[in-house]
């Protein structure tokens, strides 16, 4: 029984090499078995990834994809050092966007180093479907740092089933599909690697793992801004692991190395430049290294001149808190005097859910930044919402150091996730790892044979024979041995199966009908999570969103194909120059798709600007005039939904108005386009203001006429099932310049001025 | 008045200056006279298609082996196609000639010397029939028009056949594209019947004869033209060539003013009668994984057909194309190597065509054509059907390659349809390069396991000590982490029997 797990623990912990010093080599069909499933496991995480590019075809999806994607090309084409000096002026017009400094270069770095090396190999990948199929690798990349960081705090057979769970949860899957090329999808990589180096520096103490570990944090720095995250639990960890009096030199040595690599390396990415040692956010780390330094020396104090633990005591009393005191009067004078930046408007939106919606409507405008309900968790997660939780008591109850590390990252995951509908992701792999703990620990109970086997190698006869001549102080000299080989196996204490386990088993545990039962209803449990998993990869996440579906009369599938036929009539028949203005949702696709200047896009960096898009969007056709003049607008692009019956600009109509009163409170307001009941209405019920918003009328313009079904009167907005209020709709500085087929989007050119200023009225003749 | 009185002046000046040159060997203008001229003016595409049936008689004292054919100085940048062929009862009937093209001083315009099949002797007839196509020379007037406007354009040619010869009689028949003409210059009162005008018959016109004809007619038949195209084919030998065509189109026509109104093109059946929604592609009946893609993905309004001797794609571009406007795409299929490849020993040859279908009436303002053959070909020998630049050879790197597969490297400018026809290339290649490939994988699967081997062997063996415990026992321990040295000795103390 105990050399069964015995076995399963020393499988990989030496690479097999471990049990081979005792003669016969019998781990060597486990570490094939634990590389096959692995192997299975990233084969398994790739293809189950795969649906968009099998049903639709290899293309980047949504929004900031395709940001990424031209990043990676102008990366690919003009090579790094032109990447990171990159000023688009393309952005932003007519501002232009520093991207080589605002941008999180790993991703792109990434694909490019792919691309560059699968092509000096003669590999002629094209950089796009090394872009689309990159997530997908890392999945696998993923589950095999997710087995690691198992291994690390459970032991081997948990680590495999984390490493399968995290393949297929739909909580990494949502951000890691073929295609979503985007900084999550190399950055949960990122994560669990770091975590999993750091729980091994903890647990050596070495500089090596440690070195590796701020290695790995840089990567994560260079890829994604939930860095933050580790910068932050790491420290969370180390100040626990000292209130818990878990010090010790290993603790020291990996956290001061870790800090001061990583501080150093995170320093070298552009877009992150000073902010780790000058923003809010990345004090607890400092101040958590001085106060490491601070026990260390008190501690090097006792040694050094010989303590009692009473002087000790007084001594740490006054140290310490003097030094947080201090610590925390520095940070406020710093902040007070501007030399550290106060907490940033995103990160309070953390902590107050009602944050943004009153202060940042940009942040609260997009949906993934609002609160989750009960059904996303269960969604993304299944059953393992629910034994996740064991998992963390079965970690709780054998607590080390490594555990206590899990336990922080598992609640403050949840808590974020809790906030924040996209940080689901963040609590994915965490989840996982402890729901395979969690399953990993029943099995183990209920699944063991209950006959002691016969042992068909060396191992367990030595062991048996060595049982026999310890004879009645047995139970010693057994836990002795059992440490001592799990150790030479690559474990390290308090890996292997508690007391109160092993008591158990020695009792003969629990009967054969409790045990298949148990272990069906689990088996039942990850059978279904299986199925789920698979539906949700296959019908929510694997969408390109950039292409539409419906399904024909005859039940065959009709591609809608309307964004690109429009992006790609910008990019063929307008002036290369040419500039478009259309709400920033779409300013990532233009660039990407259409290769035009846009005025704002996906970065949201200036919200006054977006807020001035909003505004043109907003007035009346004039005085949109006026600012479309000032911003050398070409183009204006609306998304209509009303033929397909979609969500379009007129949905998130009110996000502009917001957004535009938030810095023009004078020329726009939130009321005067809703009614007087305070509907926000299309039809009749509408408003003026709203039937001469910039929006409504280029969205309607014509629709008035089309009659799109028998039963249908004409201009019937299929989004929001109403006639809609306004019909006749021209336009006096702007002209249709293309509609796609469903007219999903409508592209209008902006007049320039006439030479000479039409008269509005006839000219009063004198009858004499 | 003036001008034509002025040709006439040049020309007499010409033909005795013809006359005193007689005996250079490139003109062979004396004695033959074009009796009688059919000629066939097809204006109903985008495309000028002239059609010459020319009865030849030979009124000189000597054989004659060849004779000239004139092309009209305005329409000669634009000759796309030029062929010529004999009718007669002959054995030779519909023979193709071979051209030359040649000069003729102090005249100007574009000639041809054409060879006979037979040599013509003194008063005999001849029926030669020659065919010219013309790219971009129905012009739109006026040039912009709206979305609801018809589409109106103006040729303008010769009323007379252009020849170094002199004609006794001929007749011009004009094929238009629909009744609605707009006004047509009417030299000899010509009749004009639904969309046809005829011209004659003119009698005795002199050599070199020009007069201004100027047809100004509705025209609504797609203007398409490939500014430019790229043909790639990829020759492997382990069963298939793989053929890329990146094609960039513009719709040559009355420019499109004012808005694009979708509205009135889904609704109102005559709106936007000359823009092109799509158009037939007709591929080989053997091509396989066709796609059709551009710059931003995979086009999904296209449909594929698979017919008994074609495979035809019904190509529609992501939108439809107004006066003006242009897209571009990709599209590539398969073929099986064993139609276009032919071996004998280390020899082989590949026939395929140079170009390929994209359109009815296609016009090609530039063609790149690139032929990538095996690594390892050599003495690579090119057989064109017509001639063609040849740019310096590349070298291409794919799969599995070292030191880059040959790439042939051709371009063309101005093709019509009459061109697709099949180029030849010969090469040689040592069937052994086939391993080439199976090798380099075996082999590098082979220092990868051979690498694995030797860090499992020597590297952690390396790391590994003996510590002598007890007498006659001792203890291997890995020292490649120091923690396990202790345990590894402590576990061995264990193991000593008492």
């Amino acid at each position: 029984m105990t050399q069964r797990k015995r076995d399963l623990g020393g499988g990989g912990g030496g690479g097999g090499g471990g049990l081979r010093g005792w003669g016969a080599p019998p781990s060597g069909w486990l570490s094939l078995l634990s590389f096959a499933i692995l192997l299975l496991a990233w084969l398994v995480a790739f293809s189950s990834r795969l649906f968009a590019v099998i049903r639709f075809e290899s293309i980047i999806h949504e929004f900031d994809p395709w940001f990424n994607y031209r990043a990676t090309r102008y990366l690919t084409e003009n090579g790094f050092y032109h990447f990171l000096n990159w000023f688009d002026e393309r952005a932003w017009y007519p501002l232009g966007r520093i991207v080589g400094g605002t941008v999180f270069p790993g991703l792109m770095v990434t694909a490019g180093l792919i691309h560059h090396v699968l092509n000096a190999l003669h590999v002629t990948v094209h950089i796009r479907d090394v872009c689309v199929f990159l997530a997908p690798v890392f999945s696998g990349l993923t589950s095999v740092a997710t087995f690691l960081l198992t291994r690390e705090l459970w032991n081997q057979s948990a680590g495999l089933l984390a490493a399968c769970l995290i393949a297929i949860a739909p909580g990494y899957t949502q951000r890691s599909v073929a295609g979503s090329y985007d900084n999550e999808g190399v950055a949960i990589f990122a994560l669990q690697l770091t975590y999993f180096l750091w729980v091994r520096s903890v647990k050596t103490g070495s500089v090596f793992w440690s070195v590796c570990c701020s290695l790995s944090y840089f990567y994560m720095v260079s890829a994604w801004g939930g860095y933050v995250f580790i910068v932050n639990l790491v420290p969370l960890h180390v100040l626990v692991l000292l209130l818990m009096g878990r010090h010790s030199g290993r603790l020291y040595v990996a956290y001061s190395v870790f800090y001061v690599v990583g501080l150093v390396l995170s320093l070298q990415v552009p877009f992150v430049g000073f902010q780790p040692v000058r923003s809010s956010e990345h004090m607890a780390a400092a101040g958590v290294f001085a106060l490491l330094q601070a026990y260390a020396f008190v501690h090097y104090l006792r040694d050094r001149l010989g303590l009692t633990p009473r002087e000790f005591l007084a001594l740490f009393l006054l140290c310490v808190p003097l030094a947080a005191v201090a610590g925390t009067a520095a940070l406020v004078l710093l902040t007070y005097g501007g030399y550290i930046a106060p907490w940033s408007g995103r990160f309070y939106s953390l902590w107050d859910t009602g944050y943004a919606a009153v202060h940042i409507p940009l942040i609260a405008s997009v949906a993934e930044h609002q609160t989750p309900t009960w059904w996303p968790f269960f969604f993304n997660l299944h059953v393992l919402l629910c034994t996740f939780p064991a998992g963390l008591w079965f970690c709780l109850k054998d607590i080390n150091d490594e555990r206590v590390f899990v336990a922080l990252y598992a609640v403050s995951a949840a808590y974020f996730a809790a906030v924040m509908s996209r940080l689901i992701l963040t609590l994915t792999p965490v989840v996982c790892v402890l729901s395979a703990v969690a399953f990993s620990n029943v099995f183990e109970r209920y699944l063991a044979d209950e006959n002691p086997r016969n042992g068909n190698n060396a191992a367990i006869t030595e062991n048996k024979d060595s049982k026999r001549s310890s004879g009645g102080g047995r139970s010693g000299k057994l836990r002795k041995q059992h440490v001592a080989s799990s150790s030479e196996a690559g474990e390290r204490p308090g890996r292997g199966p508690t007391e109160a386990q092993e008591k158990e088993e020695e009792e003969g545990g629990p009967g054969i009908h409790l045990r298949a039962a148990v272990c069906l209803t689990m088996l039942f449990l990850l059978a279904l999570f299986a199925v789920h998993c698979t539906t949700v990869t296959s019908t929510a996440y694997s969408h390109p969103s950039v292409v539409l579906t419906t399904r024909g009369s005859r039940g065959d599938i009709d591609v809608i194909d309307d964004y690109r036929e429009a992006y790609y009539w910008l990019r063929q028949n307008t002036a290369e120059r040419a500039r478009v203005m259309a709400w920033w949702d779409y300013g990532y696709q233009i660039a990407g798709m259409a290769d035009r200047t846009t005025i704002v896009d996906n970065n949201t960096w200036n919200n006054s600007h977006i807020a001035l898009v909003g505004k043109a969007m907003a007035s009346n056709e004039s005085a949109a005039y006026g600012i479309m003049r000032s911003l050398d607008v070409d183009y204006v692009l609306v998304i209509f939904g009303g033929v397909l019956g979609q969500g379009d600009d007129i949905s998130k109509f009110l996000w502009m108005v917001r957004i535009a009163e938030g810095e023009h409170p004078g020329d726009v307001r939130e009321r005067d386009y809703l009614n007087a009941r305070g509907e926000y209405r299309v039809d009749a019920g509408g408003t003026r203001t709203m039937f001469d918003s910039l929006v409504y009328k280029m969205c309607y313009h014509r629709f008035g006429e089309l009659q799109l079904s028998a039963r249908q009167p004409a201009g019937f907005d299929r989004a929001r099932g109403a006639v809609i209020g306004e019909k006749d709709i021209s336009f006096k500085h702007l002209e249709e310049a293309f509609t796609s087929e469903h007219w999903l989007v409508r592209i209008y050119r902006v007049k320039k001025p006439d030479n000479r200023e039409p008269l509005e009225n006839r000219l009063r003749v004198h009858e004499d | 008045m003036a001008p034509s009185y002025n040709i006439n002046w040049t020309l007499f000046v010409f033909s005795t200056f013809l006359l005193l040159i007689a005996s250079s060997p490139t003109v062979t203008a004396d004695g033959l006279c074009n009796q009688n001229v059919k000629r066939t003016v097809d204006l109903s595409t985008h495309l000028a298609k002239i059609t010459v049936d020319i009865l030849l008689s030979n009124r000189g004292g000597s054989a004659v082996q060849s004779f000239t054919w004139a092309v009209e100085p305005d329409l000669a940048p634009h000759l796309a196609y030029i062929g010529a062929s004999v009718w007669g009862d002959a054995e030779e009937a519909d023979a193709t000639l071979g051209l030359a093209q040649t000069t003729i001083h102090g005249q100007r315009g574009q000639f041809y010397e054409v060879q006979l099949p037979f040599s013509m002797e003194a008063g005999a007839k001849l029926r030669v029939k020659v065919e010219m196509v013309f790219s971009h020379v129905l012009k739109p007037f006026p040039t912009h028009i709206t979305q609801a406007e018809r589409q109106l354009v103006v040729f303008q040619g010769n009323h007379y056949l252009y020849s170094p010869y002199p004609t006794l009689s001929q007749n011009t028949h004009v094929r238009l594209a629909s009744k609605a003409v707009e006004s047509y210059t009417k030299l000899g009162h010509p009749i004009k019947y639904n969309e046809a005008i005829q011209y004659g018959p003119f009698r005795d016109v002199a050599p070199f004869s020009e007069d201004a004809m100027e047809i100004h007619y509705e025209n609504n038949t797609p203007f398409l033209a490939i500014s430019s195209m790229t043909r790639t084919m990829e020759v492997s030998h382990w069963g298939n060539i793989a053929v890329e065509e990146s094609i960039d189109l513009r719709h040559t026509g009355a420019l499109l003013k004012g808005p694009f109104s979708r509205y009135e093109y889904q609704m109102q059946p005559d709106s936007g009668l000359s823009a092109v929604n799509s158009f037939k592609t007709i591929l080989p009946a053997s091509a396989q994984d066709v796609y059709y893609r551009d710059e931003i993905g995979n086009i999904s309004t296209s449909r594929l057909r698979v017919l008994v001797d074609s495979v035809q794609m019904q190509v529609k571009p992501r939108f439809p194309l107004f006066g003006g406007w242009k897209t571009d795409y990709i599209i590539g299929y398969k073929l099986p190597s064993y139609e276009h490849l032919y071996t004998r020993r280390d020899q082989y040859a590949l026939k395929m065509r140079l170009v390929d279908h994209v359109f009815v009436d296609q016009v090609i303002d530039s063609l790149t054509v690139k032929i990538i053959l095996p690594e390892g070909a050599r003495n690579i020998r090119v057989d064109t059907p017509y001639p063609i630049d040849r740019m310096p050879d590349q070298l291409h790197y794919t799969y599995l390659d070292t030191f880059g597969r040959p790439v042939l490297v051709a371009t063309k400018t101005n093709m019509v349809e009459q061109h697709i026809q099949d180029v030849v290339v010969h090469y040689t290649f040592n069937k052994l390069w086939m391993l080439q490939e199976p090798l380099l994988l075996i082999g590098a699967f082979y220092i990868l396991f051979i690498a694995v081997i030797i860090y499992r062997s020597v590297i952690s063996k390396g790391m590994r000590v003996s510590i002598k415990v007890h007498q006659g026992h001792s203890v291997h321990c890995d020292i490649s982490t120091s923690q396990h040295v202790p345990h590894c000795v402590m576990n061995a103390c264990d193991k000593i029997p008492d």
